[in-house]
């Protein structure tokens, strides 16, 4: 550029028509990582020195006899391989970036670089790369690993509620708590909320009990009962309470899982106010509440058929309001509780009351509480009479509940691992857990990998017995070898050289991604004695108990939280267009960020398959 | 002759001016330049900081509308762009010392010779270098290796799709310099061009 020439250089980007077409070196960078965390004066910084190279394929870009190197790549258009001592490590792609770690350290490069195909580079000199690692976002790419990167993908695209629903539960706390005394009647307590203007109101009683306008309706008024009632006759003790400090979120799960709309908070032992749901309300997540109400209250299980729908819409609402894909899991797999409580009650009903206790169980992802979006169904029932009656009973029992799931569009299992099949006395289930644990042929894998994350939903018969059962396993190498062995048959579909396979257009997130995660967390969490099924626990407490590293926890819950968002954000998307959901993603609908966080995820993963192959010499079993 | 013009030193010896008008029309005579872009190849690199773009202020014809569509240059913008006399000063002391790199030379060049005559400058018959020929050279090239090879297009579009560069649809001056700038590299990798004969 010459300062007297009559000619305005950087006016071409600004006329430059074409829109769409990412011709312009700045367009192209600006949406490709971390060039898309840049201001536009530092893009025209990059705009007054980039060069642009061709490389001819095979030709060594870098070479690790290189004294130093001086500047960034970015790979505009081709493949290029990084290789040392003639092994192949990686393979780079359109989008992303090369040269960094020497241009950073002022040393050799640590590995060649060369042109897989023909390549079209940019280059930008050392002197504006410098300028550009003052941004801390910028910076922040090339210094961090694969951890730091995928922790970072999560927290991306920051929306309105992110910061909200992480904020504490006494943000909502507006006025103090209103109490009365034990011997107060209900017409005196009436008075005190209706002064305040409160919904609910605390009794001075030892642990505090807690009486609200619901409570009033329900207990007082509905049984014709008198004002002068005392308090006692119509309270809720003890009343659940939370600390103060703890996370809307929280509050959110609290409140469902116990289905309570009032919520004393304490802090330092001292009720400091009550937060109700529709607080709670106010802050938007009003639907969780709605759908779980409309499911208790559904007069037969038919009404239940638009489930799925408001199913979709509540989970796409929750994640647009910033929780993750694990969070969402959660509430969704209490308003499926619900459900499976509503079905089997409904079932009861008509065949008249059981014979015997017994419990419904989900298992599979259900029972792990990690299922996000409708999938098959996944339940069994377990009852304790070994009689005929018993037997006929429950198998009409669960023939009924999975024909109404049907209904409300939950779809039959495929393996048929469903209560109308799996429907045991609990002395059966139990030698059948055993067996599975003593004698792991493939169908035993197959079972012990499907019912161990099991939970009850309905029901009032302890299952403690098979809990046990599991928890013998924990020491019976022989058998977490098979399991382990049975988990590593799923793959992440990597290449040998970070590439991915791609199978029918697509990467199958569950099979590549999820189901390995889950199954190296079951066997390092029975191995600990872990009670949890989630994932993300059983890799804490494996961790807790010195059985995988931190990091290796941690990496693996990163990429599992991280795959579960991905697949979540590709179904929701799937839906609104009106195509089935799937587990399935394809490649060219992931922007270069996305690769390069799943290849981390499925490098992850593959790293600890290595080291749980080893733990239990699992490939040689297997 | 000049150094610079000896055809036996390294194509990348020398600074190659990839240059693209866009014009009111296809008349060298009657119609006029409306904007300029120019980007350079040093020492086998693009130069994209060193890029020029510039609209042209020139009397008589306006476009087309035709032309209009295919450029989106309206009569207004040009009113307060640099005259055509200044632009020209511009580029030719540019391509004085270089080799000039147009994809379709003939008509760009003859565009430039007008504007010349009509501002009363000398032309400065700098060697050229055009794309379109590089890839009747490669055509050549591969015929010999396989006889009836698939035609490679001649268009800028075409030209780059079917040597793996990136699409290109802009018909802006500045954009269609530096995609002839690139299709110009990645030519001269394919037919393996080591001295500036190799390229003319």
């Amino acid at each position: 550029m010459h300062e007297d020439s009559p000619i305005d250089h950087s006016a071409g980007v600004e006329n430059a028509p074409g829109n769409g077409v990412p011709l312009d070196p700045e367009d192209f960078l600006r949406v490709h990582p971390p060039f898309d965390r840049l201001g536009r004066s530092a893009m025209d910084v990059i705009g007054r020195t980039l060069e642009i190279d061709f490389a001819g394929r095979n030709s060594t870009i870098l070479s690790r006899s290189d004294p130093v190197n001086d500047r960034l790549f970015v790979i505009r258009r081709g493949v290029v391989r990084l290789e040392a001592e003639k092994r192949r490590l990686e393979l780079l792609e359109e989008g992303e970036c090369f040269g960094f770690p020497s241009l950073i350290s002022g040393c050799s490069p640590t590995v060649d670089v060369i042109a897989e195909e023909e390549c079209l580079l940019y280059r930008i000199p050392k002197t504006t790369f410098d300028d550009l690692m003052d941004e801390p976002a910028f910076a922040a790419f090339f210094v961090d690993g694969i951890q730091q990167r995928l922790r970072r993908a999560l927290r991306t695209e920051p929306t309105l509620m992110t910061a909200d629903l992480a904020s504490p539960a006494r943000d909502l706390c507006d006025h103090p708590p209103v109490s009365v005394t034990p011997d107060a009647t209900v017409a005196e307590a009436a008075r005190v909320m209706s002064t305040a203007g409160v919904s609910s109101v605390l009794v001075d009683t030892e642990p505090p009990a807690i009486l609200t306008d619901r409570d009033l309706r329900n207990r007082v008024l509905a049984r014709g009962l008198p004002s002068t009632t005392p308090v006692s006759k119509a309270w809720s003790r003890p009343v659940h309470t939370l600390d103060a400090s703890a996370s809307l979120y929280a509050m959110l799960v609290f409140m469902l899982e116990r289905r309570v709309h009032h919520v004393p908070l304490v802090e330092d032992g001292e009720v400091v106010g009550v937060v109700t749901d529709t607080d709670l309300l106010r802050e938007h997540l009003t639907s969780p509440f709605h759908v779980l109400r409309s499911i208790d209250r559904s007069a037969s299980p038919e009404l239940l058929v638009n489930y799925a729908n408001r199913l979709t819409g509540l989970v796409d609402g929750m994640v647009v309001s910033g929780l993750d894909a694990i969070q969402v899991a959660r509430i969704v797999s209490t308003l499926n509780d619900a459900v499976m409580a509503r079905v089997a009650r409904a079932a009861e009903e008509d065949l008249g009351p059981p014979p015997c206790r017994y419990a419904l169980m989900v298992h599979g992802s259900e029972g792990r509480r990690e299922q996000t979006l409708l999938t098959d169904q996944d339940n069994a029932l377990v009852y304790l009479d070994e009689t005929e009656e018993a037997g006929a009973y429950f198998t009409e029992l669960g023939k009924r509940i999975v024909g109404a799931l049907v209904q409300a569009s939950f779809p039959r299992c495929a393996g048929g691992f469903m209560a109308d099949a799996w429907c045991k006395p609990l002395a059966e289930w139990r030698s059948t857990f055993a067996k599975w644990v003593t004698e792991p042929e493939p169908e035993a894998l197959l079972g012990a990998a499907n019912f161990f994350d099991f939970r009850r939903v309905w029901g009032t018969l302890s299952l403690d017995p098979l809990d046990d059962v599991i928890a013998g396993a924990a020491d019976n190498r022989i058998f977490l070898a098979h399991l382990a062995a049975g988990g590593l048959r799923f793959r992440p579909p990597l290449g040998l050289f970070r590439t991915f396979k791609d199978e029918d257009g697509g990467i199958d997130l569950k099979k590549g991604g999820i189901l390995p995660i889950v199954a190296i967390a079951r066997v390092v969490g029975l191995e600990a004695g872990c009670r949890s099924r989630r994932s993300l626990d059983r890799l804490d407490a494996a961790h807790d108990a010195g059985i995988i590293s931190g990091d290796g926890a941690e990496g693996l819950s990163e990429a599992f939280r991280y795959l579960h968002r991905l697949r979540l954000e590709n179904q929701l998307n799937a839906h609104r267009a009106g195509r089935p959901i799937s587990n399935t993603i394809p490649l060219e609908e992931l922007v270069s960020l996305e690769r390069r966080h799943l290849k981390d995820s499925f490098a992850q993963i593959r790293e600890i398959q290595e080291w749980l192959a080893q733990r239990f010499d699992a490939d040689r079993l297997g | 002759m000049r150094w610079w013009t000896d055809r036996r030193q390294p194509w990348d010896g020398v600074t190659f001016w990839a240059l693209d008008l866009e014009t009111t029309g296809l008349d060298p005579q009657h119609d006029r330049i409306l904007s300029v872009g120019m980007v350079p190849v040093r020492e086998g690199l693009i130069r994209w900081g060193d890029r020029h773009y510039t609209l042209v202020r020139s009397p008589g014809k306006t476009s087309e509308s035709g032309a209009l569509g295919v450029h989106q240059i309206l009569p207004g913008d040009t009113a307060s762009a640099p005259k055509e006399e200044e632009v020209l000063t511009f580029v030719f002391d540019r391509i004085d010392n270089a080799v000039l790199l147009v994809h379709h030379a003939p008509i760009d060049i003859r565009f430039l010779r007008a504007a010349a005559r009509r501002v009363h400058h000398r032309w400065p018959a700098p060697r050229v270098v055009d794309t379109v020929r590089l890839l009747g050279r490669l055509e050549l090239r591969m015929e010999r290796l396989e006889p009836y090879p698939p035609a490679l297009p001649r268009g800028l579009d075409g030209a780059r799709k079917a040597l793996g560069l990136p699409g290109h649809c802009a018909h802006h001056a500045l954009a269609d310099a530096l995609a002839t700038a690139e299709l110009f590299l990645a030519l001269r990798n394919r037919l393996d061009a080591r001295t500036l004969s190799d390229l003319t």
